[in-house]
């Protein structure tokens, strides 16, 4: 099992790894929107442009489906940030990763790695330094949680008396149960994005140490892994939609 | 796997400062471009419906007008076909008139002629018949003036009577 680089810092876990490829995800996103809408032109779009502007009209069709898009106006610019740092995140651990092999206590900025500190003779530890960002649970978690906060503030706000009135729906004795609902959301959301990725990674070392024979399963399974962060980045970002749907719009028809 | 809490709240402060960063930058110029272009396409759809409705209204207004001339061109002929058939019948019944005026004085000259010349025919046989008449009385007149003098006297009165 690959270790994380992680520094203690006063009682803070600093993940030097995470920290790393959650910079690396949103430069990459950020260039890349940047070199889009650089020149930006109504009759005679750029190809970035187009492709921008393509991606802008999949994330609106997603908004769509999940809700009126007049409503949804103001998350598309959050599905739009989604996707794409889902995407480039799911995709970053693809063409390598970066592992170092310490066998003794090693340190950063003068802080101890803390998972080579209590390193005997002999042991040793390997410390993975670049993955996939989405390959590690704890920003999965982050992730998730953005979109928990924001479908109960945002429903709290918009749509306060049937947001609290769905958790005793249909009778008040189903209101743990309505509750536990809620709670399920950011936990499936972070751990189907996890495991997809992270099972993706460790099955690439697996490939890797098959050596050459590996080589036309390595082809086969990076090409699934694109298409399984795609479809992750898609899942994750139509889902979000589909909270923030169910909690800020109350349909008229149902009640 | 273990959840650390510092990679959470690190991967939320991320992804605002991503959100905020693509929303400053990036995407308000992009939606307010797509925004812009899709204006762009609705005015000219609207454009060209306009000038459809224009092109449509236009051969209209060219189909009446065609016809309009032509029911236009159609009353001009007829008019002058009238026109031309009624001015022949004057100019033939002016024709027949002057003819019938013509004859009708050349049948009174003649007429004229005529009584003109029996009046002299009158005259110069009158004169050719005393003429003759005298030469034959004046055989017997030479031998009774009496006789003649009588005879020229009635003959004066007789003309005297006549005129």
């Amino acid at each position: 099992m690959h270790e994380a680089p992680i520094i203690n810092l006063g009682g803070f876990n600093l993940d030097f790894s995470a920290v790393l490829m959650l910079f690396v995800s949103c430069l990459i996103v950020f260039v890349l929107c940047r070199l889009a809408t650089r020149n930006l032109s109504v009759e005679n779009p750029g190809k970035l442009q187009n492709f921008m502007e393509w991606v802008v009209e999949f994330v609106q069709g997603i908004v769509g489906s999940a809700m009126d898009l007049k409503k949804g106006k103001p998350y598309i610019t959050l599905g739009l940030t989604l996707i794409l740092f889902i995407f480039v995140s799911n995709l970053l651990g693809l063409p390598m990763g970066i592992i170092t092999e310490a066998h003794q206590p090693e340190s950063i900025f003068g802080h101890i790695i803390e998972a080579t500190r209590n390193l005997s003779h002999g042991e040793h530890a390997e410390i993975l330094w670049w993955k996939s960002p989405t390959a590690d649970i704890s920003v999965t978690a982050g992730l998730a949680l953005i979109v928990f906060f924001l479908m109960n503030v945002l429903g709290l706000k918009y749509n306060r008396k049937h947001y609290l009135k769905h958790y005793i729906e249909p009778f008040p004795v189903f209101l743990p149960l309505n509750i536990i609902e809620n709670l399920a959301k950011p936990i499936a959301l972070a751990i189907r994005l996890f495991a997809n990725i992270f099972a993706g990674e460790v099955l690439i070392t697996v490939i890797l140490k098959m050596g050459f024979l590996g080589i036309p399963f390595m082809g086969i399974w990076q090409g699934f892994s694109i298409f399984v962060g795609a479809l992750q980045a898609y899942i994750f970002t139509i889902l979000t939609m589909v909270y923030i749907a169910q909690t800020t719009i109350h349909e008229e028809e149902s009640h | 796997m273990n959840v650390l809490w510092e990679n959470i709240v690190i991967t939320m402060i991320s992804f605002a400062i991503l959100y905020w960063l693509l929303s400053k930058y990036a995407f308000g110029k992009l939606f307010a471009i797509m925004e812009q272009r899709r204006e762009l396409v609705r005015n000219q759809l609207e454009e060209a419906k306009q000038t459809r409705e224009q092109a449509t209204v236009y051969v209209e207004e060219q189909k009446e007008a065609l016809k309009q001339a032509r029911q236009d061109a159609f009353e001009i002929i007829e008019q002058s076909r009238q026109s031309s058939s009624k001015q022949a019948k004057d100019i033939l019944d002016q024709a027949k008139n002057d003819t019938n005026r013509m004859k009708n004085e050349a049948i009174r000259d003649i007429e004229i002629e005529r009584m003109k010349a029996i009046e002299a025919l009158r005259g110069e046989i009158g004169a050719y018949s005393v003429n003759i008449a005298s030469k034959l009385i004046e055989r017997e007149v030479e031998s009774n003036p009496a006789e003649q003098e009588k005879l020229v006297d009635q003959y004066l009165n007789e003309v005297g009577n006549k005129s």
